[in-house]
Formats: C-alpha cells, structure tokens, sequence
C-alpha cells in the first residue's frame, strides 16, 4: 500500500489552516495514497473529525500522534482505532505542560469538524516536551495498543540521534522513519545492534502543507500493514 | 582540581557515593544534545547537562568525561546510576540550574 504515516492538520502550530480534514483526506486520495496517518504534535483531537471524512473515501486512515518526549525527541504513537488514540489523548492531556499558545507567533491550533468548520481552539501549546521519558511514552504508546515509530531518526531538530546522540540498543520501539534510503544505509552504517530486517522502515513526508503530502512512492507490503496494523475497513 | 575537592567545596551530591574521586578536572562542558557533545566534549572535562538518559553514559565515556554533572534536579533514572557505577563513571547533582553550577565551576578556578 502506498502510504504517508506522517503528517500535520491545522490543530499543528506550525501546519498550515488549510490542512483541514477533508483537505487532507482528498489530497492523498488525489496523489493515490492508499494509506495515511495524521500525527499533530501531542493531540490526537482532530482525528474523530478525520475519521468521519474518511470513510467515505478509498483511504484507509491510521489514528497517530507525535509525541515530543522530555528528552526533546519526536516519537509517533499511530493506532488502528480511533478509540485508542482517544484514549492516549487523556495521558497526553496529564502529561501536558500548561502553556498557553501565542498564536501569532506560534500559529493557530484548530480543531475542525468534518465539514471543515472550525470547533476548537487548542488553548495549550503542542509544541512543548510533555512530562515522560522516550521509555515511558514507548511504553504508554504500547500500552495503549499503538505502535512505536522513532520520527525523523536522523534530522537535525528534535530526533532521538540528535537529542541523544545515537539510537539506543534495546529500545522498544517498532519502526524507524527515515527521509531516503541513504539515511537507513546511515543509520545501519553508525548502529551495529541494529540490521534491516531488526525493525520497521518508514519513509514519510511529515508534510505542514497540502503541496509536502508523499506521492505514491513508498510502498508497505499489505502483510506488513497486517502484522502492524491488522486488516483496515 | 580533583572531583573529591569540587564536591568538598560545593557540597553537591555525588550520585554513584562508591566510586574514586580522586580524578582530576581539566575543565567544563556545558549542553543537552548529546549529538553536539559527542562532537565537542573534551577528555577529563566534567559536563553540565539535564539529560537524564542512560545515552548520557555512552557520551561521557566516549568523551572520557571526569565526571557528569546534573543539574536543575533534573531526573536521574535509577539504570543510569547503576550504569555509572558499572561504567565507573562519576555522577554528580548540583542541584543548580546549568548556569549557576556553571559560575560556580568558575568560582572555583576550573
């Protein structure tokens, strides 16, 4: 299935306001994406509204977050049921410094229903590190009933090699996303506990605007999509 | 200046009480991206950082760190202890945010 596992709507600062629910969803029905998720920074609030668009299109959807850890490391929890990611809402939500967001300087963080109608607000910043550890959130993410993906393993802000100077060896995560396959050569070149077939390769988009959402170039074999995932609608 | 003598004078916590002390400080580093200490830290050095990460361990032994220094009470998991005292590298808590256990460090002619 071709997909794209890492994207921002409108409830991101940063993510531009036309990221909306149905924008999203018909953008990658539009670029033959078979399969996305969207990961907001420490929300998963806009997702009810992204589920209902998206069950009327030929777009399986994944229920995801970005989580940004204490260590300033972006992890995504992503989810096969719109109940889980609810549920990790409420940990997010205790985890969650109280911040308020500077909207001009940050950005607006809307919550649209699925008619693209603005209905929230996010009053608090998502752009914080919440109160947990990159094992705890492993670990609530797991415990949820979501999958680990380490984000952007080798950028330069806020990935786990840059915060934490190399990927650990034993940690609990599922898969490691990528920008090309130069930096899965890179990432096995520097980390010799781990190998191609010891994890989940991802390559995403982690795109802010409609323009950044993948074309159909990566591909997820449906029995990987099945161990991970299980079988969509 | 050795270790024993920086925490006689500052009466910060030594994190891992059963290692030697006795290691000299040649001077400080300061950061929390330990991707941009792995690239900069110099040997027998004591690094400030909140990093409460057993990754921290690996840096400070690659560096070859005297000594780790917390501060801002910043979390300490207790496999990072324990993975000091294996490694034999010294942990200790200021209990001052970084720039004031910084001055501190100058104060004391490190």
């Amino acid at each position: 299935m071709f997909y794209d596992l890492h994207m921002h709507s409108c409830l991101s600062p940063c993510a531009d306001d036309d990221m909306t629910p149905n924008n999203i969803c018909n953008m990658a029905v539009l670029k033959g994406l078979e399969m996305i998720a969207v990961t907001d920074h420490n929300s998963c609030k806009q997702l009810p509204a992204i589920d209902k668009v998206a069950k009327n299109l030929p777009l399986r959807l994944l229920y995801g977050c970005e989580i940004q850890t204490q260590e300033e490391v972006h992890v995504l929890g992503i989810f096969n049921e719109l109940g889980k990611s609810q549920t990790i809402q409420k940990w997010l939500d205790e985890r969650m410094p109280n911040i308020k967001n500077d909207e001009d300087y940050f950005g607006h963080q809307y919550v649209m229903n699925e008619n693209d109608e603005l209905i929230e607000k996010e009053d608090r910043l998502l752009l914080v590190s919440i109160d947990a550890s990159i094992e705890e959130t492993i670990q609530a993410i797991h415990d949820f009933g979501g999958k680990v993906i380490i984000a952007h393993v080798l950028d330069r802000q806020n990935s786990i090699t840059t915060q934490l100077g190399f990927i650990p060896d034993g940690l609990a995560y599922d898969g490691l996303e990528v920008k090309t396959n130069e930096q899965k050569l890179r990432v096995l070149e520097s980390h010799p506990w781990i190998t191609e077939d010891s994890t989940y390769w991802l390559v995403d988009s982690d795109a802010h605007r409609l323009i950044d959402i993948s074309e159909p170039d990566y591909f997820l074999q449906k029995h990987v999509v099945r161990e991970l995932w299980g079988d969509g609608k | 200046m050795t270790l024993k003598e920086l925490l006689d004078q500052t009466g910060w916590k030594l994190a891992t009480p059963n290692l030697d002390t006795s290691k000299e400080i040649s001077g400080a580093y300061c950061g929390d991206l330990l991707s941009w200490v792995m690239g900069n830290g110099d040997s027998n050095q004591v690094w400030i950082t909140v990093q409460g990460h057993l990754n921290v361990i690996a840096v400070a032994l690659l560096r070859e760190f005297s000594a780790v220094i917390i501060a801002d009470n910043a979390a300490i998991p207790e496999e990072m202890i324990e993975k000091a005292n294996e490694e034999n590298l010294v942990l200790i808590e200021s209990g001052l945010p970084s720039y004031e256990t910084a001055k501190k460090l100058v104060e004391l002619g490190v």
